[in-house]
């Protein structure tokens, strides 16, 4: 429980963090800011950036037993199953896919939101917890040898759906 | 056996969480007031109980009972006050109030970033799990029709 809560605890700080730099540059500094990048989503970036770095280091470090996979579906697999019991305790709920490159992972009882709310209350704030998450699915499959770009949706609290898009070519 | 209201305040005697199941007399003033006055007394008689105490008292548990009602107050470590009041009867509220704290409170205000630690609780996941837990208890369940 300890351990689990410390992970809760310093990825909260880390949300706080990153959000809270974004609203004082831009209420309290002079510095003239790059019109077009918000800072909401550039807190949203940073997250998602060091999702992705911690990703790509953690999935080395857990696979190191394991043999090649045999293909993309067998790698998903792993996402939802291994990586997922190890970072968030449990399984992802439901894998979809298209065939096509698009992967859908859906988890009905998310541990970043799962303390949160169930319903709508709150759901403006979710994206910015399921940031660093989507990078960590990333790195992960980047390390892999799959680019993708990984995005996610809430519709209601704490169940929420990663979809994968794999980049070929 | 009932159960009749719940006060939750922190170290600083805000008034962070109010809830009510069975209550058939209102104390006619705003509930800022009451809680401040609730807060107050409690302060009072804290310092009373443990200065006239013929024993060492550590315990963070202290009911008071009238003929009709009891009051039952457990304070956290971290100071955080939980006032229940409960019939004369109700057993285990100990048990229920330390549930409350570790099952609800903590998990469900303090694991919740969007929860701040020093303002009245907004969360409607929190006020849900309470009455959950509350209406689970025996003490709930076995009262008078």
């Amino acid at each position: 429980m300890a351990e689990e809560a410390m992970f809760d605890f310093i990825h909260m700080e880390a949300v706080s963090y990153v959000f809270q730099g974004g609203e004082k540059i831009s209420e309290h500094t002079t510095v003239p800011r790059i019109k077009h990048v918000k800072p909401k989503d550039e807190a949203i970036s940073k997250l998602e950036h060091m999702g992705f770095a911690t990703g790509y280091r953690l999935v080395e470090r857990l696979t190191r037993e394991s043999g090649r996979y045999k293909d993309e579906l067998d790698i998903m697999k792993y996402i939802c199953k291994d990586l997922w019991v190890t970072v968030y305790k449990k399984q992802i709920d439901n894998l979809r896919t298209n065939h096509q490159g698009v992967y859908v992972l859906h988890d009905n009882r998310f541990r970043f939101l799962s303390h949160m709310a169930a319903g709508k209350q709150y759901l403006q704030y979710a994206p910015r917890y399921l940031a660093f998450t989507c990078g960590l699915v990333r790195g992960c499959l980047a390390n892999l040898g799959v680019t993708c770009v990984v995005t996610a949706e809430v519709t209601q609290l704490p169940a929420c759906k990663f979809q994968i898009q794999v980049q070929r070519g | 056996m009932t159960i009749y209201n719940l006060y939750l305040f922190d170290r600083d005697g805000q008034l962070l969480h109010y809830a009510e199941w069975t209550r058939n007399k209102q104390s006619g003033m705003t509930r800022e007031e009451e809680a401040k006055l609730m807060y107050g007394m409690i302060f009072s008689i804290k310092s009373f109980v443990t200065k006239v105490s013929p024993i060492d008292l550590r315990e963070g548990y202290l009911t008071y009972t009238t003929n009709k009602y009891r009051l039952n107050l457990y304070e956290t470590p971290s100071r955080f006050k939980f006032i229940l009041n409960t019939d004369v009867h109700a057993q285990g509220i100990k048990e229920l109030l330390h549930q409350i704290y570790t099952q609800v409170y903590v998990e469900y205000v303090v694991c919740n970033p969007l929860c701040q630690l020093n303002k009245p609780i907004e969360s409607e996941l929190f006020a849900a799990k309470l009455d959950e837990v509350v209406k689970q208890s025996p003490a709930y369940a076995s009262r008078p029709a």
